[in-house]
């Protein structure tokens, strides 16, 4: 799973924040003006334009992805509940 | 230029007389003769360069002796200007000397475009306007490359490292967008014309306006030269009128556009209409302007149903094609396919119409403006998304016209030869072209605003025509386009793998067009200037790169390029597609290409070669809708291939050898060199070459849906 986030982002530092990314062998991307991996990587999954209204996006091993931190946070401690 | 135009050994002086009293004559710029005087030489060498009077009149004295002593019957200006120049040279004087330049071109050369018949390709216009036009693109070209650009920039274009577009209309913008809101309102209303009309009361007459006008700004930009919405903007002036009337008005537009070879330098306006079956979003609550300008009372929302009846005119005319069933070249229709395009009513039929003209005749391009966000078409493909300070532009549509001031294009095959497999230098190399090209731009803007500093009285007065409260070209508001040609051709030199070729390739193909994208956004905030990328058509620059780099950079370059290096038909794939020839299905091709567009921002395009194929209506339309919802493409055309034969004038599908309705061998082939179609005649070696390697869908679009065929699998 990857977590696409940029500097500067309330509702990305929120999800990374409140969940225990590596835990979860959830890659962070992070974009900006440096990043063109990031960036590749991101138009990759088709998302360039999503990422322009909302971020941070997380994308599911199956190419899904879900944005709004609420869901991503939720998403994500539900898959903390069951490896616990 | 000097006025030193003709020096005659002789003149009128007796032939006969001895060479030490000769007198020598000068014929002047006012077709006088005068007598020889070096004093001029002297004249032009201080007015020019910066050159100080004695040194200048050191040069004249040392040309003057040279004259004297040479036995040349005939001296002409040029000569005259060149033996100063290699004086100069001889003296290292070399800043003076360039600024001394002479333009112009070699007398043979002028001869053969002015006597010979044009071997070279057939179509291209040869009549007395269109060598008028050569000539002038010669000099402006000389002079963009000395005068306006830096040495480093001109070299850069001279190697072929990167290429400055339209160097021969130096003195343009690029291309144009508009509504036909502005000759709505304020009639056809041009500096320095003759007489100026009111406002256009009747269809007919704003068709004219709008013809007119586009001629008018072809003379003032280099390319395409784009309308919006023009079906529903013509709608308030449609009311009421029987469909034979709306018909007839159909056919003019597109006849007058197809015909306009009558044109600058015979070339006909190279010119779109953007088309929508929907009222865009943007447009739904804007006050209509009807006959005479004036407000209908009405918005545009109100006018839905006319805006559908002259579209569903247009298509028809397209779908019949010319007198000899051959499509039509120009205007191009783009349709855009919205969000609200699936909720307006009639829809599915319009879209099966769309694509049965794009199957038999190709005219059809689909446009895909996918999510919430309104976009603006502007020229070049160049969309912009609508902000809310836009928003006040699309109340007032007169106001939305928009402009790229310059095209520049990256040779990227080269960066990768110079990185030698290298990724930090191939990303460096990369960055450092791209600041380069934005010299140019800076160099090319500069240029452009001392001309428009010259308001109305100026060589660029219809682009400083203020009728709104601001000038017609709105500088602020102007793209400055980057361009590539090569991404498939770089990866391969540098990983070994073409795009289509791993999964590991294609990425590293991202990451170089997303390091562009970071790269011309950094150059934007830096020079507060638009950059965006462009996937330029590449119809001559995709071969002159391959050209140069077989020169500069074999061996290497010999398995690199593509096509065939021994007949010299030679190319690069354009801009970020994957190559021609790759056996990537269409639904595999539409979506991969798709993922390098939302990085594009001055839009991009998917070209589907159906050559012979003819593809079922019903199965390209589903294949359109698969497009809209499952990927991110923003444009796509399909392209059949045509005969049409000069015996019998008819057309027909695929492309061969002779007429199959008559035998004949004098035949014309006919398909889509990348923006537009033409006859192949036309077209330079390199894209020769390509169209040898076109992969055709051959039959993937050709059953009915039902049957299967992969289309529905998008
Ligand atoms: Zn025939």
């Amino acid at each position: 799973m990857t977590l696409f986030t940029k500097v500067g982002c309330e509702k990305c530092e929120y999800v990374k924040e409140r969940v225990d990314l590596a835990a979860l062998g959830v890659a962070v991307e992070e974009l900006g003006p440096e990043n063109p991996d990031a960036l590749a990587h991101l138009a990759w999954h088709g998302l360039v334009n999503v990422a322009e209204r909302n971020l941070p996006i997380l994308v599911l091993e199956d190419s899904n992805y879900l944005t709004g931190a609420v869901r991503i946070r939720k998403y994500l401690e539900g898959l903390e509940g069951q490896a616990a | 230029m000097g006025e030193v135009m003709e020096l005659n050994r002789g003149g009128p002086v007796p032939r006969d007389s001895d060479a030490t009293d000769r007198v020598l004559f000068v014929r002047t710029s006012d077709m006088e003769i005068v007598n020889w005087d070096r004093s001029r030489i002297v004249e032009a060498l201080v007015r020019e360069t910066f050159l100080d009077r004695d040194t200048a009149e050191r040069v004249a004295e040392a040309v003057d002796q040279m004259i004297h002593r040479s036995r040349i019957q005939v001296l002409t200006a040029p000569l005259i200007r060149e033996l100063v120049d290699a004086k100069l040279i001889e003296m290292g004087l070399e800043s003076a000397r360039r600024m001394h330049t002479r333009l112009g071109m070699p007398l043979y050369d002028v001869e053969e475009l002015l006597v010979a018949p044009n071997k070279e390709n057939a179509n291209v216009p040869h009549g007395p306007e269109a060598t008028n036009l050569t000539l002038a693109e010669n000099i402006k070209k000389e002079y963009a490359l000395l005068a306006v650009f830096s040495q480093e920039v001109a070299d850069a274009h001279m190697r072929g490292d990167l290429h400055l577009h339209d160097l021969g209309f130096i003195d343009r913008p690029y291309c144009s967008g508009q509504s036909l809101e502005y000759l709505k309102k304020f009639g056809l209303n041009l500096p320095n014309s003759l007489a100026n009309a009111r406002p256009a009361k009747h269809p007919e007459v704003l068709l004219a306006h709008m013809v007119k006008f586009s001629a008018a700004l072809q003379s003032n930009f280099a390319g395409a030269i784009g309308w919006d919405a023009v079906n529903l903007f013509f709608a308030p002036y449609l009311e009421g009128l029987p469909d034979r009337d709306v018909e007839q008005l159909a056919q003019m537009l597109i006849f007058e556009y197809s015909q306009q070879a009558v044109a600058r330098g015979g070339q006909a306006i190279f010119s779109d209409i953007n088309l929508y079956w929907e009222v865009p979003k943007h447009f739904q609550d804007v006050p209509a302007i009807g006959p005479g300008g004036e407000y209908t009372g009405k918005t545009y929302g109100d006018y839905e149903k006319e805006a559908q009846r002259f579209l569903w005119k247009l298509f028809d005319v397209y779908a019949e094609g010319d007198a000899s069933g051959r499509p039509f070249f120009f205007p191009k229709p783009l349709v855009h396919i919205t969000e609200k395009f699936f909720q307006t009513e009639g829809h599915e039929r319009f879209l099966h119409r769309i694509c049965e003209v794009a199957a038999e005749k190709g005219n059809t391009y689909f446009v895909f403006d996918r999510g919430d966000t309104a976009k603006i078409s502007e020229c070049c493909r160049l969309a912009f998304k609508l902000e809310k300070s836009d928003l006040e532009d699309a109340k007032q549509p007169w106001r939305m016209r928009y402009s790229a001031l310059q095209n520049v294009t990256l040779n990227l095959p080269r960066i990768a030869y110079r990185a030698g497999g290298d990724d930090t230098r191939l990303f460096q190399q990369l960055t450092e072209m791209m600041e380069l090209a934005a010299q140019a731009h800076l160099q090319k803007k500069a240029f452009i605003e001392r001309l428009l500093s010259q308001g109305e009285r100026g060589p660029l007065s219809l682009l400083t025509m203020n009728r709104d409260g601001q000038p017609y070209l709105r500088m602020h508001r102007v793209s400055y386009l980057l361009g590539m040609v090569g991404l498939n051709e770089m990866i391969k030199i540098h990983t070994g793998q073409e795009l289509h070729d791993s999964e590991d390739a294609f990425r590293f193909g991202l990451k170089v067009i997303a390091h562009m994208k970071l790269t011309a956004d950094k150059l934007a905030r830096k020079h507060d200037m638009h950059f965006v990328l462009e996937q330029t058509p590449a119809e001559s620059t995709a071969y002159r790169f391959a050209k140069l780099d077989l020169k500069y950079y074999s061996p290497a370059a010999g398995s690199a390029v593509r096509g065939d290096v021994s007949r010299g038909e030679v190319y690069y794939t354009n801009s970020t597609q994957l190559h021609v020839g790759s056996p990537t299905n269409p639904v595999d091709r539409v979506r991969l290409e798709g993922l390098f567009h939302p990085l594009i921002e001055a839009g991009a395009i998917t070209h589907l070669w159906l050559g012979e194929e003819r593809p079922h209506p019903e199965s390209l339309a589903r294949f359109v809708v698969k497009i809209f919802r499952n990927t991110h493409n923003d444009q796509v055309a399909f392209s059949p291939e045509f005969t049409t034969c000069v015996a019998c004038a008819r057309t027909s599908r695929g492309l061969s050898e002779t007429c199959p309705h008559c035998g004949s061998d004098d035949v014309e082939g006919i398909t889509r060199i990348t923006g537009y179609f033409t006859k192949i005649s036309s077209w330079n070696k390199g894209k020769i070459g390509e169209l040898h390697d076109r992969q055709r869908t051959a039959g993937y679009f050709s059953d009915a849906p039902s049957a299967g065929a992969g289309a529905a699998e998008a």
